[in-house]
């Protein structure tokens, strides 16, 4: 039995197909991935996108992400299977080695942070308003605490836009 | 000759002016360049299309090389342009 790594593959099909048809295109991928021995670990469909420059003369295309594990030897495979399906237009397939899994891990946790960090205030902000009614005397108290959580996010947008002064 | 006996010094006061660049990516503590995210590589690219060298971006070696990489595989994914529209 070969090595198994972790792989992320990323395909374009064409975009003058339906979705059903795309649908299949993607759902024989995962199959061919499935049936040769690999684990599908992770599937995102960016969708329609539209290219940087045209290829085979078209401007837009449906980009899909698979992230799996596999033998080694399937990494052949699978590019001749892409090769073969004519409605694959563009394919990457990269090996993620340790230090981008980690980085992956990594950026989910702070995804995860952001999500909780915004679904927090909402909450706070619902749970301040029947309050509100019932009590004149609590919005003092309600306006002071919910401008706090917006203070947080503030800092990581003036950081990005001193990157972009940076880069001209 | 008195031209180049000139520009050294005109160098070092650009030099002393410019306030030290340092690698955005060591900064924020990355030590993985994904080339699914075009906007970021975008800064990193001129408006041409082409690569911006590391003595100017100020990213250090180690993290250009992963940069180079990833705008490369960008471009494969029609995700940056090779040439810019403005330029064909």
């Amino acid at each position: 039995m070969s090595r198994t790594n972790i792989y992320e593959t990323t395909f374009i099909v064409n975009v003058s197909l339906d979705d059903a048809q795309i649908g299949v295109v993607t759902e024989k991928v995962k199959d061919f991935i499935v049936k040769n021995g690999g684990a599908i670990r992770e599937l995102v469909q960016w969708g329609r996108k539209r290219f940087a420059y045209p290829i085979q003369n078209k401007n837009n295309g449906f980009y899909v992400v698979i992230e799996f594990s596999a033998p080694t030897d399937f990494i052949a495979k699978l590019e001749r299977h892409y090769f073969l399906e004519e409605n694959i237009l563009r394919y990457l397939t990269i090996v993620l080695d340790k230090k981008a899994l980690k980085a992956r891990t990594s950026a989910a946790a702070l995804l995860a942070e952001q999500a909780a960090a915004e679904a927090a205030p909402p909450a706070k902000t619902e749970a301040a308003v029947p309050v509100k009614v019932e009590t004149p005397a609590a919005p003092a108290t309600v306006a002071a605490a919910a401008p706090a959580p917006t203070v947080e996010s503030k800092p990581v947008a003036a950081k990005e836009e001193d990157d972009e002064d940076d880069a001209t | 000759m008195a031209f180049h006996r000139q520009r050294p010094n005109q160098r070092q006061q650009n030099s002393q002016l410019r306030k030290k660049r340092t690698c955005r990516f060591c900064d924020n503590k990355e030590f993985y360049v994904d080339y699914k995210n075009e906007k970021k590589l975008q800064r990193f690219v001129s408006e041409q299309g082409r690569i911006i060298p590391k003595r100017i971006t100020g990213t250090c070696a180690k993290h250009q090389r992963m940069l180079v990489i990833a705008i490369k595989r960008a471009r494969h994914m029609a995700l940056l342009p090779f040439v810019a529209d403005a330029v064909k």
